[in-house]
């Protein structure tokens, strides 16, 4: 299955755009999506600027809430990651 | 209307002091306090030129809402309340967030800005980039929105 992943803060680093198409095994939960976003990472070569990401993110669904661990993805559902937070 | 909250761009924020004291102003209110945030000129010994602050825009008004309501729900729940925060890019002097308050005594408007502005730091799904005189920028490190119970 896909899932679109919206980009917010030092995830923008990850791509141009202001999203990513994410493949994912099917009933996958957001603990596998982290190890995604590890091995991006790593493939990036990006471990220094965002080593901490898959670990210290928080994960919104359209409800803008954050989902915990165990929240199962659907399909074609999009989720926005979000790095640790600073405004002010 | 007792509340408003919002994110606006840097051209809107030049007007927010204006309307915000004229949002808060009231006969019932014996104070008035006013909170300005800008963006300065050097961080972590170095040179800043801006700042672009990046925002989840739904979440972030979510929260504004919530913090603002339970500001008033703790302190003064007649208090008036303005809050605003700038999205995109802010050049070093610029307002990045502004919290007036209107509330029957000091104390308790005194408490309410420090409230809010403790609350958009840890609740608000914002984010900071930091632009430098050298040409570089950096995501500023913030505090994590994952429930702690998770993290390893």
């Amino acid at each position: 299955m896909k899932i679109e992943l919206k980009l917010y803060g030092s995830s923008k680093i990850l791509s141009d755009k202001d999203a990513l198409k994410i493949e994912l095994p099917n009933d996958s939960k957001i603990e596998k999506l982290r190890d995604i976003l590890s091995k991006i990472i790593s493939e990036k070569h990006l471990k220094d600027n965002l080593r901490n990401l898959p670990k210290t993110a928080a994960f919104f669904t359209d409800k803008n809430e954050v989902v915990n661990d165990n929240y199962k993805l659907k399909d074609k559902e999009t989720i926005s990651i979000i790095p640790p937070i600073g405004g002010g | 209307m007792n509340l408003h909250a919002a994110l606006v761009s840097i051209e809107e924020s030049k007007s927010s002091l204006e309307k915000a004291k004229k949002f808060i102003s009231s006969e019932r209110n014996g104070a008035e306090s006013i909170f300005i945030g800008k963006v300065r000129n050097e961080n972590d010994k170095k040179k800043v030129i801006a700042v672009t602050y990046d925002t989840h825009d739904q979440a972030v008004i979510k929260t504004f809402h919530t913090i603002c309501n339970s500001a008033k729900d703790k302190f003064d729940k007649n208090s008036k309340i303005f809050l605003e925060h700038t999205k995109g890019y802010v050049p070093v002097g610029e307002i990045s967030i502004l919290i007036a308050v209107g509330s029957g005594h000091r104390d308790e408007a005194f408490k309410i800005c420090r409230y809010i502005l403790e609350e958009v730091k840890h609740q608000s799904p914002i984010w900071k980039k930091e632009h430098y005189e050298n040409g570089k920028e950096e995501w500023l490190p913030g505090h994590s929105l994952r429930p702690k119970k998770e993290v390893k």
